[in-house]
């Protein structure tokens, strides 16, 4: 039998069941009115896990709310069964007891009975499993790459969303709400898992493998995650933001994202930038379209530096609110807070605004480019690099100069 | 070498060998260090094990308040990432290979020879071997610290991220070789235990008669003797892939990485099993003296504990929901996971139902029984969230498992421990624990646990993932379950904790300096350990028992009225006792103590240090390993003077290699 016309058979055959007990779990759900109402004291937690924004994180909630319910009553009558028997057994000078050696019938009742309520909760767990692998009616897909400590989103050519040519990006994964959006996870080094809590469960990036992850967004709005499956020094620092836009916004983002690179205008402080760009990052970042002063394309070797062969693509950078595998923000703190807390009617508008002169979070991007490795740990210095072949795993020290690093940033935030 | 008893001779004397000769005889030392060093007295052995694991308790306590230091606050600088990672990788590995494993290894070595009726365990030089590997593996595990870092991977050691480029330093290598050591002291205890359980039982006691402790650790060491080999094969693995160039786990071979995790899991699973019961069984010893009434359903406690043993190998993909393994297999995993809660459920309605309709006498002991029963429940039930595999796919690697394994860990595992430290401790060292300070242990010990593992549900459930060295105020959210407010009572809690374990050391150290000796039967105890004295002569019993029920002591103190089922006491411990002293067997030959266990093990961490450092030294390790097993295999079977074979009548060498009292 294949695979799939099992997956068929095992999920009619659950569907039978669930009519019989949807109605006794509704009434489960109604009563976990009541965890609601704790869910509702977690108020601004970006990465609440009880609180779902999207269709497939909602089949987990619905789910898992009942459970929760269910196991918190089971708990509360073991925890009242035995203080009810401390008290009332405890030595009053009462005779040594009869010496029974159990009931069966009691036993074999109170064997059944937690059997019984995992089985129902088996049924709809099944049911939930197989809605969550669904991948058949996917609208839209990205490619999502894994790497210490930053994640890399690539969106193939898909025409029916303006993407006529593949776009790179890192840190912010830009999506359309309402839309069936299909990541194909990998890694180029060891495992990561992703997780954004608001739209989904979390799925690893295993290194040799592709593996499936759906989300979806209901409405606009920007949902944090982090890399939770662990990947050396700097897991605690490979985050991520999922960003849903309207249709018509993720139609703006994607033409800016395919707009041809316009080079600083000649004797600024951004032109020399660039200069400095082209003798010290492009070794490994890309910036597309680019070209050196003799009319050659810069294009990045980041596998002749870095052990995973990748370094995040800066075309286009000030697009993005975050840098660094999203460490740290790209827009100063009250910038930042317009952006994220703005409804959801206006916040795709703010976000497509990028980050401008103003609002650029100078004092971080200045601390990164002075001494990457000081600021987000990383096996980064050269002394120690003989087991990898002297690659790197993230950015090393470049020793700018402030002066290189006042050109850089000039330069990065012409990069919209 | 069993334990072999002689017909008695026309006249009985008593000779303690003093002198030995040369290399290949044993050791006779019935004082000093040598009487430690070479000695293959089980309940010696149990002693060592448990001061072994009480001082890797320690310091993986150490480890664990340092970890809670450093997330007390956004941005924590108590440790930098490197050492952080290093410091929750060793913080588990100490906590599951160091403490609960060696410290249940110590009840069993203790106290399943003495439940049985046993004068020793079936390989007593095997035992010695066990317990000297477990500290040399500890040790070699723990060097790591002092040559360039420990283990940084955490301590599942995912693969590729165990790799020799994603964690340079030789923290895996000493990690992997470490345990390798610790694996083999766990397979040779697992087979001892396996064997004298099995043949050396007290004439009628059948295996339905057996005290339920030693069922739980019978279940145990079978767990073991399969689950070990599969962890070695992983972790030679491993070893391969970082000294010797092998690429087992290297994605750009070809490799799989899921592999590791298959291996690891298949293991890690069953381990989580072989924590765990040990403490159900002291429990389930401690709820029956304490609520003066047979466990109740002693069957079914017996099957449910070997059925877990069955299906717990059949669940260890749970730990792997997210990792891709397509919907069919996390479906069936999902089942196996909520089949395996109905026989651990089972444990926890029949510990209720024992104190129901009993006499609760709410000692220390009692108390933390009872504590395990409250929290490993709610370690149990949030067990059962992550069997619904869509809901573990969001409280995976969160603080939610962390809330989760703590409970079923500390909760269940610790808690029985210190159930049975105050339950037992008379019966090891004659003088009874301080119950006042014992209290004050118990309570601060529960405050502290659920005020420390207690938020880590808060937390986990607003997505904070596990192993962050540092977490940030930008994710922290804001209202009641705000992460900052829950990870500083967490940290307190932590500290809370830390004073309960405190008092039991102590607890410890007043007991010691009290000269006050224990009662022969303090607790009005049911099983055989309780029929010698306090503590046990170095031959345990005066006379074998001859056993005809459960809780055989029990029935020879009390007497039940046919028509009223009133018990009545017919006979007082110290009766007991008097009588086996006046019946006592003439003749008890016991192992001598030997050499070669510790040199042998001593040859082991040689060699593994020669496989990271330099080749030569591994040979150096194997020649005393080969020179030990030599010794070992031709060292005389007795001491010296015990010319067994030869003995005549009257020669008076009938009594030897022991100390008689």
């Amino acid at each position: 039998m294949s695979r799939s016309r099992f997956d068929n058979l095992l999920s009619t055959s659950i569907a039978s069941v669930r009519v019989v007990l949807r109605k006794a779990f509704r009434s489960l759900v109604v009563f976990c009115g009541a965890s609601a109402v704790f869910a509702g004291c977690a108020k601004n937690a970006p990465q609440d896990t009880w609180q779902p924004k999207g269709p497939n994180s909602k089949i987990i909630d619905d789910l898992q709310q009942p459970v929760f319910a269910v196991a918190g009553i089971i708990g509360l009558i073991v925890a009242v069964t035995v203080i009810y028997t401390l008290i009332k057994y405890r030595d009053r000078g009462q005779p040594i007891p009869e010496q029974t050696h159990g009931k069966p019938a009691l036993e074999i009742t109170l064997t059944i009975i937690p059997a019984l309520i995992l089985a129902v909760v088996a049924v709809f767990t099944f049911g939930a499993i197989f809605k969550l692998a669904k991948t058949d009616d996917t609208e839209m897909i990205i490619n999502v790459t894994g790497q210490q400590w930053w994640w890399e989103y690539d969106y193939p050519v898909q025409n029916e969303f303006g993407i006529t040519q593949p776009i790179i990006t890192s840190g912010q994964l830009v999506m359309p709400v309402g839309t069936k959006v299909l990541l194909r996870e990998t890694s180029r080094d060891v495992i990561h898992s992703y997780w954004i809590p608001a739209l989904n469960g979390k799925r690893d990036a295993v290194p040799g493998r592709v593996q499936t992850l759906r989300l979806e967004a209901d409405e606009p709005g920007i949902f944090a995650g982090q890399c939770t499956e662990f990947c050396g020094l700097s897991h605690a620092n490979m985050r991520m933001e999922a960003v849903a836009l309207s249709k018509e916004d993720f139609a703006k983002w994607v033409a800016n994202q395919q707009a041809p690179y316009v080079s600083p205008a000649k004797d600024t402080l951004a032109k020399q930038g660039e200069e400095v760009f082209l003798n010290q990052c492009v070794r490994c970042h890309q910036v597309n379209g680019l070209v050196r002063a003799d009319g050659t394309p810069a294009i990045a070797a980041p596998d002749e530096n870095v052990w995973s062969g990748a370094a995040p693509n800066l075309s286009h950078l000030m697009s993005r609110n975050t840098f660094a595998g999203a460490m740290f923000d790209l827009l100063s703190k009250q910038c930042r807070d317009e952006v994220w807390n703005a409804p959801s009617d206006v916040v795709g508008a703010k976000y497509l605004a990028g980050v401008t002169e103003e609002c650029l979070n100078q004092k971080d991007l200045r601390a990164w480019l002075r001494n990457a490795p000081e600021v987000k740990p990383m096996y980064a210095n050269p002394a120690n690099l003989a087991v990898s072949n002297g690659k790197y795993r993230g950015m090393p020290y470049l020793a700018l100069s402030e002066d290189d690093i006042n050109k850089l940033v000039a330069y990065l935030v012409t990069l919209k | 070498m069993a334990i072999i008893e002689r017909p008695a001779p026309t006249v009985p004397a008593i000779v303690t060998p003093t002198s030995t000769y040369g290399l290949l005889k044993r050791p006779v030392s019935t004082t000093g260090w040598r009487s430690w060093v070479f000695t293959v007295d089980h309940k010696k052995l149990g002693i060592m094990y448990g001061v072994t694991a009480m001082f890797f308790f320690i310091v993986g306590g150490i480890e664990a308040l340092l970890i809670r230091l450093q997330l007390a606050a956004p941005n924590g600088k108590v440790l930098n990432a490197d050492l952080y990672n290093q410091m929750f990788t060793m913080h588990a590995t100490t906590m599951v290979f160091l403490f609960v494993m060696p410290m249940a290894a110590a009840f069993a070595n203790y106290f399943v020879p003495l439940q049985i009726g046993a004068r020793d365990v079936a390989f007593p030089r095997l035992n010695a071997f066990g317990f000297w590997a477990l500290l040399f593996g500890g040790i070699f595990l723990n060097l790591a610290w002092f040559l360039g870092g420990a283990a940084d991977g955490g301590w599942f050691m995912y693969a590729p991220n165990s790799g020799p480029v994603f964690s340079p330093t030789h923290g895996v290598d000493f990690w992997a070789l470490g345990l390798q050591i610790a694996g083999i002291a766990s397979l040779t205890g697992a087979i001892n235990l396996i064997i004298t359980v099995l043949n050396m039982r007290a004439p009628g006691m059948s295996l339905m008669k057996m005290p339920i402790f030693t069922w739980m650790i019978t279940v145990v060491q079978f767990l073991l003797l399969f689950a070990v080999p599969v962890i070695t094969v992983a972790l030679f693995l491993l070893s391969f892939q970082r000294n010797f160039g092998a690429r087992f786990f290297d994605v750009a071979a070809g490799a799989d990485p899921l592999l590791w995790q298959h291996l690891f899991w298949i293991f890690g699973h069953p381990e989580v099993y072989i924590l765990i019961l040990p403490s159900f069984g002291i429990v389930s010893e401690v709820l029956p003296v304490f609520s003066r009434k047979p466990l109740f359903g002693y069957p079914f406690v017996v099957f449910s504990g070997a059925a877990i043993g069955f299906v717990g190998w059949g669940v260890w993909a749970h730990h792997m929901f997210a990792s891709g393994l397509g919907p069919v297999s996390v479906a069936v995993f999902s089942l196996t996971t909520m089949a395996i809660a109905v026989p651990t459920g089972v444990k926890i309605i029949n510990w209720t139902l024992t104190m129901w309709g009993g006499k609760l006498w709410f000692t220390t002991s009692m108390k933390f029984a009872i504590g395990l029963i409250v929290l490993f429940t709610v370690g149990g039930l949030s067990g059962v969230t992550h069997a619904v595999a869509p809901s573990d796919t969001q409280q995976t690697d969160t603080y939610y498992i962390v809330a989760h394994f703590h409970y079923v860990l500390f909760g269940g595992a610790v808690l029985g421990i210190f159930s049975g430290f105050y339950y037992w401790w008379p019966k090891v060292f004659g003088k009874m624990l301080n119950e006042k300070i014992g209290s004050w242990n118990f309570w601060l010990m529960v405050i502290g646990l659920n005020l420390t593992f207690g938020p880590m549900h808060i937390l986990g459930l607003q997505g904070q993932p596990r192993r962050m060295y540092q977490w940030t105020e930008a994710r922290a959210g804001e209202g009641f379950f705000n992460l900052a407010f829950w990870n500083l009572v967490a940290s307190i809690g932590s500290f809370v904790l830390s004073i309960g374990i405190l008092m039991f050391l102590i607890n410890v150290l007043v007991t010691y300096r009290n000269p006050a000796k224990a009662p022969l039967d303090p607790w009005n105890a049911r099983s055989l350990e309780w029929m010698t004295t306090n503590p046990p002569k170095e031959h345990n019993f005066d006379v074998i028992p001859t056993v005809h029920h459960l809780d055989d002591f029990f029935h020879q103190k009390y007497e039940e009225d046919a028509t009223t089922h009133t018990m009545t006491q017919v006979r007082t411990a110290e009766e007991i006792m008097a009588e086996q002293e006046r019946n006592a067997d003439k003749h008890i030959h016991m192992p001598s103590p030997s050499y070669w266990p510790i040199v042998l093990a001593f040859g082991l961490p040689v060699i593994t240090f020669g496989l990271i450092y330099s080749h030569l030294i591994s040979v150096v390790g194997g020649v005393i390993v080969l020179f030990a097993a030599y010794g070992w295999a031709l060292e005389s079977s007795t001491a010296p003077d015990s010319d067994f074979e030869s003995n005549t009548p009257g020669s008076g060498l009938d009594k030897v290699g022991a100390n008689h009292d």
